[in-house]
Parts: C-alpha cells; structure tokens; sequence
C-alpha cells in the first residue's frame, strides 16, 4: 500500500469516527449547524480523495451521503431518526470498505449493497418537507401545491402524498420550466428516473442546487471552514508512527535500567553521586515524556458508546441517555485497546440487564429515560473507569440462588456471604443472570471475561449496586503497561520478580519456624493468615527446582490473582524495584508461569513471574476466596491495622490506607522549607516524621529508614516509623458509661493504641505557602 | 556452475563444542557476546541454555552442548546472536575461535551414515587441509525450530 492510500484510510476512519460521534450529537440538538457543517465536510473530505485515489465505490457512496447532507446543512430537510439511523447504517458501510483497502488493497464488490444503500439515501432526500419554505421558493412557485405542506407528512406517508413531494423536490432541480411546464408533477418524475439510469448521477439534488447558493457552500468549502480551526492543532501536532513510540518507549526502559544500575554502583567520588542524581531525575522526566506521548485521551473508546446506545436501546425498546464525564483523562495507547472491549460489554450490560423498560421505570417512580453514566478518571498511578447505570440494581437473592445452581458457591458458604461478597460472584466464569438469551447478553460470558481482560492489563474490576438505584462497575487501570513495580524473590539462587499488583502482605517465617507454622491437609500446606487457610505453593517444587533444606528461614507471598488468594513460599526477599518488562521467546512463553523477563539493577535477570497462571496451575480456586476478609472482619466491627513502631510508643495504621512499605537511606529525604519530603514514583510526598526519626539519626547518610507510604483521600503521604510490628485486626473501645466509640483509639492485640490521623499530616501547599509566609515575614523585618 | 562455486570463497566464523570444530557463516552472526552472564530457565525445553541480555533485550539462547546431548559444561560459555526471520536468539559454545575464509567447492553434504538427530542439525562440512568444519544453519537452530523437530 503506497503513503497516499494510508495517509487517506488514516484520514478518512478519523473523519468517520468524528462523523460518527456528531451524527449521534444530532439527534439530541437536531438544529446545530455547526454539528451538520462538520459531518458534511468529513464526508465531503472522503468523497474527494476517493474520486482522486480511484476508489470508486467510496465515491458513489459518500457521493450519495453528501448529497443528503447537502439538504440537511441547507435545511431542506430536517434531521429526523430515520435520515440518522440511514446515514450511520452508511458509515457502517464506508467502514467495511475502508477495512477491505486496508486488508486486500481493493475495494471489494457488492453492488447490490451500494445500490441499496444509495436508494435508501435517495428515499431519505424525498420523505421529508422542506424545513423552511423559504427555502426553496423559486422554483417550488408553479409546481407546488399547498397540500403538501401538511406538519407531519413523514407519519402518514400516503402513496399519492409521497410522489407529490419527491416531484416537487425533483423540480426543484430539474432544469427550470422549458419541460416541466405543461407536464404534471408526476410526469416529471418520471422522466427523470427514466433518463438517469446511473447510480452516480441519480441524486443530483444537492449538486444541482449548490451553485446556485454560493454563500452557504458549495463543494469546496472544506479548507476555509477548516482552516482557521485546525491550522493551529495541525501546526503543533504531528503523527508519529507507534511503532517507533514502542521503540522509544524500549529505550528509554534501557535507560531507567542503567540508572538503576549506576544509582546503585558504590562511589566515594561525590562529584559523581551528584551526576548519577542528575541522571535519575533526567531519566525520570524523559520517561514521563515519552509515557505522555503515547497517552491517549477515553475519548477514542467512549467515542463509539453514543451510537452503541443509541443502537442498542431501540432494538430493546428502552430510552437511554448516555452521559459522559473526564473524556480527557489520558491513558496508555495499548490499555485503550485493551479496555474497549470489556468497557463494550460493560456498557451493553447496563442497557440489556441494568435499565429497565419504560413503563417499568415510571412504575416505580423513576424518569422513563435511564441514564448510563461512563466516567473516567486519575487517581494515583491508576486511571478509574466507571459505567453507572440507574437501573434497577443487582437483586443479589437472585444472585446468590444462581451462585449455589450454578454450583459456583456452596450453599452454607453462599448463605454466609455478605451482599458485597455476593456481588462478586457475577465475576465467575459461568454466571449470568439474564433469564432469556438475548442477542445482546445472556450467553454466560459475560463478566468474567470484562474481568479476565482487565487484570490481564494488571488493573481490577470492582462492582456495586443498590437495588433500585442503580449499578456502577470501577474499572482500575494502571496507567502504563511496560514499567511495573514489582518485589524481586529468590528462590534457590535466583531471581523471580512479583509485579505488586498482586501482592498484598508478606510474611516472613524465620529459621525454624517452617515446620511448626505451616500446617499440611495430605499433601497441600497451608498456613494460617489471621484465623483464615490459605494455600501454599512452594516455588522451587513448581519449578522443579532443588528442594529447600527445611528450617531455613522462608517468606510467604500473599498474593491475590484474578480472585484467587494463595501464599507463594519463597527462599527470600530482594528490593523492590521498578522493573522492565521484557518479552520472552515463545518457546518460553508456553511454560505458562512467567509473564516476561527483565533485567534488574544490579545487571542479574530476572523472569517476571505470572501470579495468575500459577494459582490456576496449583488449583488454588476462585469461589470461597474471591471474597476479601476485610469483608468478615469489618462486620464484627473490625478494622485491620498496620501495627508500627514509633519512637518509644506503638501506632496503627488503618491497613486499607497503606500503598506501601519503603526501606531508604536517609540520604534520599529532601527537604522543601522545614518539611522533609520523599520522591516517590516520581511524585512528591510529604513525610510525617512521627518517629521523630529523622532528628534521631544524625548525619549517617547510609542510615535507612523505614517509611509507610499512606493514601489519605486522593493524596499520598509518608510516615517514617521505627519499625514495623504486625498487621491485625483491632476493636473498636466504647468509653465508659456513655457508650460512645472512642474515636482514633483502637484495641490491638489487647493494647489500646492511636490510630494515626492521616488528615492531620498538613498538604504541601501549606508547607510552600508557610515558606513563604516565613520568607515575607522575613522580608518585612528587613530595614 | 561447479566453476562459480569452487571461486567463490565463504567467510565463516569457527567456534568450538566439545572436540568438533563447526562454522557459520559470518553473514548470519548478529554479535558474538563473550561469556554473558546467563539466567537459567526452570521449565524450559531441554535445548535452552538460558537467557542473556543483548543490548536491552532479553534473548533465548540455545545450547548447543545441550542439543547434541553432551554434558552442559559448567564453565562460562561465549554466545552467539542470530537473526532468523522468527527473531533473535542467541547460541551457546564452548569458545568462539577466528574467522575463516573457505572455499565453497570444499562443501560437501552430510554424510548418510551420520546420526538422525545431527543429520538434522548439521548442514554438510567443509574439508580442510587437516580436519572437517560442520556448518550450522542458524534457521535449524532456531528456539521455535528445535521446539517442533524435537520435542523432549
């Protein structure tokens, strides 16, 4: 395929989705003139670089779609749902032949279609009235009688009523009066038809009446209508080629490794401790850089929902507005792809399963047209997708009855389970609600799948739904797909990398301590995570690796893939590090347990190990562990806490707030005006020295220090802590006599302890704004 | 035609397994990465020899000790890079030596006698004054290839 015929399907699929995107905003404002000037100039667009490249299907297509358009932007005619639904039915058209150019170079045959669609063009010019009869004044004078102008002819299509009007509009444009004169309406029509034959020259309409109007537009005003708009956009944007976005991508992954590795070689010449610093925040920038280049805005996805709804609800005889909310937000081109398809059935979900009929909804008080909300957003490293409906919720009796049909739960377990616990359910394979198949849903894969594609991309799915209000289905997607933060564990000499998206404690049992805490049913371990059984998967036996001489000292991943909790016993723990995924050959790949490899730091490799795959290898199942146990602790009015030690006394930490547990020197807190503060993943945290650590340690640079990385709200803050105890759960305390709880006091391991207040920690803008505070008060004692 | 070849001469890069002297022509070598720090594959086919890094990618090499049944040698190996159509990989020796100029008419093919399993692999010899150079196709020694033609 030459530049040209690329650079135009490029073009023209753009051109397509813009259309698509503005047919659909029609609708709701039929009089945007703006809306129509642009679809018109898209196809308009197509039509003139098809005619120029040869493709002459394209042409008469969008030749055809042009002229319809023409009356439309003229308002000759009024956009109406059946002049829409015929001209995205159109595009659907265009697009497979575009695909067909792109596949096989050529446009492919099917007249018969064309043909079709043409005449349906043709008939959409014909069916409506004049929206103004101003308008067409002129030439309708003579022809036209007043009956025609009945309000809504489109509703009672009689046979003579339509003829009449397609020959008044055929007047219109047929050569003025010599031949039409003495013969009637009819008869015009007539000859018309018999005297044009071809496809290409049957709707002449818009063509034949443009020239006489010059100043609303004739086939070339494309370019000054455009230009002054997208000059600017074009000017200061380029395409750029994302294969060579991956590339640069690769090497700037290179890049972070080798300041992985020069950060970490030992030198006593401060000169160059200050060019590595340099390094790394170059590096960091470069990589943010290049991260952004290959962010796309949700607007690519959600773009195409206006019309799927659209669609969707009228073949299922519901009213749907579809409302969408941070088109803007940015994500990584590759999880776009990725997430279209989930967010796809997602949202059909909504309309077939979540919004009810009509009548249904007046029933129950509801407006009849439901709402489907897409929303997307930042927060932290992730980006937040949600569809919202205003349906009628999740019955979860339902659920949990077909959750124990289905055998998905066993029935005692099924009665346990909290409503939250349930509703994760509809995530198993299998399950599906609907009591009929649908050509929408129903056939059992159904969210299993939307949850199985998106922690493919490391992200999670979370649901919750109210009857009778409404479901909303979270999306959380990492922001970037080829860097990822991992923990790299050893096991018999080597190293094995663990992306942290899975990870969520670690246990660590010292020399000895393997026997008498890790219980054994027959064959499978086990061991004993706060009152709960959790299966163990021995690293070194799943790999065939040499078995571990017992009573050495082991850690215990607690890792939580696709729903399935399971303990990964490891010979040893390593640093967390921010890794590169590299692919692995497919000779490789087909082993199942390793997601890629990577190339660490210190210069070793390391093989990134595929959580998943292996909890499916080991049988670890999904059912009675897809539940969180927070999910049981907190209904006996139980939080878990992160039990540290600060300075002389003892803190908790509620542990949903903890992101992370860092090890540092020293030598990496900053200081910004009096408050130390942390980069981390290359943002700014602000680090609350509870510990008073820092003004412990004098000025051993070497020393480390341990710091709890927190999320308070939508921020991140740092606490340094001396040590850190144990993860458990704690009690609310009741004060005496009155019964009140007693806030930021909890009962752990039968000890009252503070609970720390997150809040408390003051933002960075206070810290800024006191420096400058200080700086003018300064500056006002100055003489 | 036998005229053009017995002019033509090979430039061929000679490394060592074991006693055998083998050559590939120097056109298919990509970079020749003298003792890399290897990583072990657990699981992997019998043939790979483990992964090494070349220029930020991680390759598949394969070991060619391993391949022809020999005991893996415990001492560091060189590798060699290859470029197929199926992508890099990498291939483990003993010790890569110098390159030779052969002649291309001192080609001959395998020999009918010759083990099924290095029939397969081998790709003729070239004789020399003294001794016989095994040539090496890198496309039979592709990870992929092996994979298919001889599974464990």
């Amino acid at each position: 395929m030459d530049d040209l015929t690329r650079e135009f399907l490029l073009e023209s699929q753009e051109g397509l989705d813009r259309m698509e995107r503005c047919l659909t905003d029609l609708e709701s404002r039929p009089g945007d003139t703006e809306l129509l000037a642009d679809i018109f100039r898209s196809v308009h667009t197509i039509k003139g670089t098809t005619g120029f490249l040869g493709f002459s299907r394209l042409e008469s297509l969008s030749h055809a779609g042009e002229n319809l358009l023409g009356l439309l932007r003229e308002g000759q005619l009024a956009p109406n749902p059946e002049i829409i639904s015929g001209l995205l039915a159109l595009m659907d058209i265009l697009r497979g032949i575009l695909r067909s150019i792109e596949t096989t170079g050529a446009e492919g045959e099917s007249h018969h279609e064309d043909r079709a669609m043409i005449d349906r063009l043709e008939q959409l010019h014909r069916v409506d009235p004049p929206a103004t009869a101003g308008a067409c004044e002129t030439a309708l004078a003579a022809a036209v009688a007043a009956p025609v102008h009945s309000p809504r002819p489109r509703k009672q299509p009689g046979p003579s009523g339509r003829s009449l009007r397609r020959a008044r509009i055929s007047s219109q444009c047929s050569p003025p009066p010599a031949q039409s004169g003495e013969a009637g309406p009819r008869d015009i029509e007539a000859t018309r038809r018999r005297a044009e034959p071809e496809p290409r020259s049957a709707p002449p309409v818009a063509a034949a009446s443009i020239p006489a109007r010059p100043i609303t537009g004739a086939p070339a005003p494309a370019p000054e209508t455009q230009a002054p708009a997208s000059s600017g956009a074009a000017d200061s944007t380029l395409r750029v080629d994302v294969e060579l976005l991956n590339r640069m991508m690769n090497l700037v992954g290179e890049l972070v490794l080798t300041r992985n590795q020069i950060l970490q070689a030992t030198s006593a010449d401060a000169g160059f401790a200050l060019l590595a610093r340099r390094l790394d925040m170059v590096t960091a920038d470069l990589r943010e850089s290049v991260m952004k280049a290959r962010m796309q805005p949700v607007s690519h996805v959600f773009s195409r929902f206006p019309r799927l709804v659209r669609d969707l609800a009228l073949s299922l005889d519901k009213r749907v507005r579809l409302e969408m909310e941070g088109q803007e937000t940015e994500l990584d081109k590759s999880l776009l792809e990725a997430i279209r398809d989930p967010l796809t059935h997602s949202v059909r979900n909504a309309i077939d399963h979540g919004i009810e009929t009509p009548a249904a909804r007046l029933a129950s008080g509801k407006p009849a047209e439901g709402v489907v909300r897409l929303r997307a957003c930042h927060e932290g490293s992730h980006v937040i997708v949600e569809v919202h409906d205003d349906g009628a919720g999740m019955n979860i009796e339902k659920i949990r009855q077909k959750a124990i049909d289905r055998q998905l739960v066993p029935p005692q377990r099924a009665e346990q389970m909290s409503d939250r616990e349930i509703l994760q359910v509809i995530f198993l394979p299998g399950f599906s609600t609907a009591e009929a198949v649908t050509s929408v849903s129903g056939r059992g894969v159904g969210m299993d799948v939307v949850r199985t594609n998106v922690e493919k991309i490391g992200g999670k799915v979370e649901v919750d739904s109210q009857a009778g209000k409404g479901t909303i289905l979270r999306l959380r997607i990492p922001l970037t797909l080829a860097i990822i933060p991992a923990l790299i564990v050893r096991s018999r000499g080597q190293n094995f990398a663990l992306p942290q998206g899975a990870l969520t404690e670690l246990v660590h049992l010292g020399t000895g301590e393997d026997d008498s805490r890790i219980e054994h049913l027959e064959n499978a371990a086990l061991y004993r995570l706060r009152g709960r059984l959790l299966p163990l998967v021995f690293l070194n036996r799943l790999l065939e690796q040499p078995p571990r001489e017992s009573g050495a000292p082991c850690d215990i991943a607690i890792l939580n893939a696709d729903g399935r909790r399971f303990g990964l016993v490891v010979d040893g723990l390593a640093d967390p590090e921010e890794i590169v995924v590299k692919p692995l050959a497919a000779v490789l790949r087909r082993i199942g347990f390793y997601a890629g490899a990577t190339i660490l730091g210190n210069g070793e490799m390391a093989l990134i190990l595929n959580p998943g795959a292996i909890a499916q290898n080991a049988g670890v199942g999904l059912t009675s562990e897809t539940a969180d146990t927070s999910g049981d602790s907190r209904r006996a009015g139980q939080h878990d806490f992160l039990l540290v030690q600060t300075g002389s006394g003892q803190a908790a930490l509620p542990l949903e707030t903890v992101v992370r547990i860092e090890r540092i020197p020293r030598s990496r807190i900053e200081r910004a005006g009096s408050r130390p503060v942390l980069r981390f993943e290359g943002k700014l945290l602000p680090l609350d020295d509870a510990a008073s650590e820092l003004l412990d340690a004098g000025d051993d640079p070497e020393a480390q220090t341990t710091v709890v990385v927190c999320r308070d709200g939508n921020r991140e803050v740092g606490m340094t802590v001396s040590q850190v105890l144990d993860v458990a759960g704690g009690r609310q305390l009741e004060e005496a006599g009155t019964g009140a709880i007693a806030d930021g006091l909890t009962l752990l391991h039968e000890r009252v302890t503070d609970i720390v207040r997150l809040s408390a920690v003051p933002s960075l803008d206070c810290a800024i704004e006191s420096q400058v505070m200080e700086f003018s008060v300064s500056a006002e004692e100055q003489p | 035609m036998s005229q053009d070849r017995t002019s033509q001469t090979v430039e061929v890069c000679s490394v060592r397994v074991g006693d055998t002297l083998y050559g590939v022509p120097i056109a298919h070598v990509l970079e020749i990465l003298g003792k890399p720090a290897t990583q072990p594959v657990p699981l992997a086919p019998y043939f790979v020899g483990g992964l090494v890094h070349y220029r930020g990618e991680v390759l598949t090499a394969v070991s060619l000790r391993r391949l022809l049944g020999m005991d893996p040698a415990c001492a560091a190996e060189d590798v060699l890079v290859f470029e197929t159509p199926g992508g890099l990989f990498g291939l483990f020796v003993d010790s890569v030596g110098e390159v030779l100029h052969l002649s291309a008419g001192d080609h001959e093919p395998n020999p009918p006698t010759l083990e099924s399993r290095r029939q397969a692999l081998f790709d003729g010899a070239w004789k020399l004054k003294d001794r016989l150079i095994v040539r090496l196709e890198p496309e039979r020694l592709d990870p992929m290839h092996l994979a298919s033609a001889f599974p464990a």
